[in-house]
């Protein structure tokens, strides 16, 4: 490497560390408040094109679980954003819960799982 | 290996500049954009590693176009006008098909990925570039021109000229440009669509510089107020690290070969759309924009004149 692409390169280190500095500064991402059952329905709904027959939300409202029929729809928040997957609905269910983390193994190097903060699981209804 | 005059190198100033004043007007209310610092980092550090695997593969491209172009079919002076009019157009049409074959077959949409990865759409967004482009041969679509008779360094220096163009077409504090400029060239409008996962915006707007590729190979959609862009994956990654933005995709294709049960499937995997699978159970972006396709309520009958002729 030359001394210009060197210097070139420093100086890119340089400018990323303060463009991340500004953009903490700035506080400009986009508002996300917590999940409410109805919230996540909706985001569930338009990122499946599914119908949903029932959702859990996790205790913090960072993220939830929709079920469709055979299929358990998972979104969580990452970021300001959120991630979704499915998972077969028995897989979702068989998911352990420890110390109020319920773990959601999703298979994909993308998304390898999914942590929400649960009271219970499953659910009461169906646990019962 | 890079020609003296390299547009991208001169621009790097200009991109900062550009992403300051993006942030700084947003803060005000002057502008919309959203940072999300982990998000702003991770498209920034993929721009870095980005510019370290263009110098190890550069000498090797730049190689290859020198190669080609010492068996070239024509000899072409650098210096006239019309020729770089001519070489413009050219390589904005390789681009269209590079960036749709980037899209379209999953071997090459691993190394495009990562610049898609991400669920905002600012001019940091257009820095998020790809680590395994070079691994992923893509260069190689260049290589025709050089063997026409276009110079490397030409077409270099071309190449670096369509990516700085690209530069400021990633943001949303532009809304459109005036109508005969969205008619031929891409634009913030377009290429939000280009960006967005909405079932309608797939696989759309594949162009570099001028949009009447798009509007010629019948990928053209315009952007819609009443259907705002959501930007992003269709399964959108769950990781602002570096590393496995870069790679994600390649550990999914690694991981399905390896359950792949015969030669046609390992191709399928490869090559196929991506979301191909051998028994369907996974969805392509066609797949998805069929469903949504479906699922819309039908158009109303066009109304019939009094001769009872249906008129468009």
């Amino acid at each position: 490497m030359d001394k210009g692409t060197l210097i070139q390169f420093a100086g890119s280190v340089a400018a990323v560390g303060v463009l991340v500095a500004l953009s903490a500064w700035a506080r400009i991402a986009k508002p996300v408040g917590p999940l409410t059952a109805e919230r996540a329905r909706d985001l569930l709904m338009l990122e499946f094109a599914r119908t949903v027959d029932a959702v859990w939300v996790s205790t913090d409202g960072r993220g939830a679980i929709g079920r469709s029929g055979v299929l358990a729809l998972v979104i969580y928040q990452v970021g300001d954003g959120y991630v979704t997957r499915h998972m077969p609905w028995t897989n979702a269910v068989a998911a352990t819960l420890r110390d109020g983390r319920l773990r959601l193994e999703l298979g994909d190097p993308g998304a390898p799982c999914a942590v929400l903060a649960m009271e219970a699981w499953p659910p009461n209804e169906l646990a019962a | 290996m890079k020609p003296d005059f390299d547009p991208v190198a001169l621009a790097i100033p200009f991109f900062v500049l550009a992403i300051v004043l993006e942030i700084v007007l947003a803060r005000m209310g002057r502008a919309k954009a959203n940072y999300e610092v982990r998000d702003t980092a991770a498209s920034l550090a993929l721009g870095l590693g980005s510019n370290v695997a263009g110098l190890l593969i550069g000498g090797l491209t730049f190689a290859a176009a020198v190669w080609a172009y010492e068996h070239r079919l024509f000899t072409i002076p650098m210096t006239s006008v019309w020729v770089w009019g001519l070489l413009f157009l050219a390589e904005d049409l390789t681009y269209y098909w590079f960036h749709r074959i980037s899209h379209e077959r999953r071997f090459w949409w691993a190394a495009h990925v990562n610049h898609h990865s991400s669920q905002h759409y600012n001019l940091s967004t257009a820095l998020r570039q790809t680590w395994t482009g070079g691994v992923s041969g893509t260069w190689l679509l260049w290589l025709p021109l050089s063997f026409l008779g276009f110079p490397p360094a030409m077409v270099a220096i071309q190449k670096g000229i369509s990516l700085v163009y690209q530069f400021w077409i990633h943001t949303e504090a532009i809304g459109k440009m005036p109508a005969w400029f969205e008619a031929v060239f891409n634009t913030p409008s377009h290429h939000r669509v280009h960006h967005a996962r909405n079932p309608r915006y797939l696989d759309r707007n594949y162009a570099g510089v001028l949009i009447v590729w798009d509007r010629l190979f019948g990928t053209f959609e315009p952007e819609r107020a009443q259907e705002p862009c959501r930007y992003g994956l269709v399964k959108n990654i769950a990781s602002f690290n570096p590393l496995r933005v870069a790679f994600h995709e390649w550990a999914g294709i690694a991981a399905d070969l390896r359950r792949a049960r015969s030669p046609r499937e390992a191709v399928g995997y490869l090559f196929g759309r991506p979301g191909w699978s051998p028994d369907g159970s996974r969805e392509t972006s066609l797949d998805i924009r069929a469903r949504w396709e479906a699922a819309q309520p039908a158009a109303p009958e066009p109304p019939a004149d009094f001769a009872g002729r249906v008129t468009p």
